[in-house]
């Protein structure tokens, strides 16, 4: 039986796309068959990021009112071998998504796949609400900023009481924070939350800090999950979050500031 | 850090700032979702056995939830109806209090069990208890 990971943070923009393509291609990478579904019905975007957007034919609302077989709607990664990609439809709107739809194609998958990393969009809505629905395992994706904390926290309340396993009385969902767009500079400077403030506030255990990092931005111009980019801070940084995931102990990295010598002040080569 | 840094007052940094002002506005929202969720159930099924027994008005009733750190309270007032027998101008009020130590925590923990202490007759019968 697979297990399900929803990246969710009420707030739009603080990297969820970003986390689950890099999440789903870690686990991937470490031998687990996985699958990535976009869940944002309408703001398609997971295709772009994981730089499959030309092949796709069919999507999940498809599979969901049975115009298309999930075999059909899958898209294979073609550097890593265990990984899948379940696109969204770019014209429904979230209507589309039904409860029952949603576990007919969670079930499904299931039985193939190791983990299901659901992408989910922005807000408290029905398309967030069906990301969560019915996770195992919640990844809380926060930037160290008031409104992301903020919304964070409605997110964690919703997972306590909005959730299948809420709901049905089961073990909860377990939630862990993935803090990114992390400045340590501007940390030291005071002009951001520390780690330390953001866990304190949510109170729930830390799975990583990504570090605010240019090579994000260049890994998605290029349709590459950034942890591929295993020169930068951010692709290490999750990196190591998958193994924490995986329960081994890796110590945090990239949460203080580096301190630059004179070779990479004069190149000015920010990972 | 230059060495006029030291006689220049630092300003209070944002980040502080920030950090004192989410404390205050999450502790307000966490405390608001706790209630709603099972409350208005509760009132209502606390209600239904009280008049089983005794003639109230349904619109004089108070009910209120005070989630504390190791203490919680839950407040039931309701203003009883004057006996027939009784003074006119008598009024009587019932307090029940429930208290348990349950976190203040997020939505939903309607697993505790609500003991509901009333002395023998209604009138004051406020019990608090800790656990």
């Amino acid at each position: 039986m697979g297990k399900i990971i929803v990246m969710t943070s009420g707030k739009g923009g603080v990297g969820k796309t970003t986390s689950s393509a890099a999440f789903a291609t870690g686990l991937a990478l470490r031998g687990f068959k996985t699958v990535v579904i976009d869940f944002d019905v309408g703001l398609r975007n997971l295709d772009l990021i994981m730089g499959c957007e030309r092949r796709v034919v069919f999507d999940f609302i498809n599979v969901i009112n049975g115009e298309a077989k999930l075999s059909q709607a899958l898209i294979k990664d073609k550097r890593i071998d265990n990984l899948s990609i379940l696109p969204t439809s770019q014209t429904r709107d979230k209507d589309a998504l039904t409860r029952e739809g949603v576990e007919k194609v969670l079930n499904e998958l299931s039985k193939d796949f190791d983990y299901i990393v659901c992408d989910s969009p922005a807000g408290i809505e029905r398309g967030a609400l069906m990301a969560l629905y019915f996770a195992d395992h919640a990844v809380i994706v926060t930037n160290p900023e008031v409104s992301s904390v903020r919304d964070s926290d409605r997110i964690l309340g919703v997972l306590a009481s909005r959730s299948r396993r809420a709901e049905q009385g089961l073990e909860p969902v377990t939630q862990q924070l993935l803090l990114t767009r992390y400045d340590p500079e501007r940390v030291e400077r005071g002009e951001m939350l520390k780690v330390d403030d953001v866990l304190e506030i949510l109170a729930i255990p830390l799975l990583g800090v990504i570090p605010e990092s240019q090579a994000v931005l260049r890994a998605s111009n290029v349709g590459m999950p950034v942890i591929l980019d295993e020169a930068s801070n951010a692709g290490q940084a999750y990196l190591d979050s998958v193994s924490r995931f995986l329960g081994e102990d890796v110590e945090h990295r990239f949460v203080t500031p580096q301190k630059k010598g004179l070779f990479s002040r004069l190149l000015r080569r920010s990972a | 850090m230059s060495i006029f840094s030291f006689f220049r007052s630092a300003p209070r940094a944002s980040a502080v700032q920030a950090k004192e002002r989410l404390q205050i506005v999450m502790a307000h929202e966490r405390a608001g979702r706790t209630g709603p969720d099972y409350l208005p159930m509760l009132q209502q099924e606390l209600l239904a056995v009280i008049a089983k027994y005794i003639d109230i008005d349904q619109n004089k009733v108070e009910v209120k939830l005070d989630r504390g750190g190791d203490c919680s309270t839950l407040e039931l007032n309701i203003e009883l109806p004057a006996r027939e027998a009784a003074a006119k101008a008598l009024k009587e009020s019932a307090k029940l209090a429930v208290a348990g130590n349950r976190p203040a925590a997020k939505d939903g923990d309607e697993s505790d069990a609500v003991k509901l202490a009333a002395g023998g007759s209604l009138t004051n019968g406020g019990v608090k208890k800790r656990r």
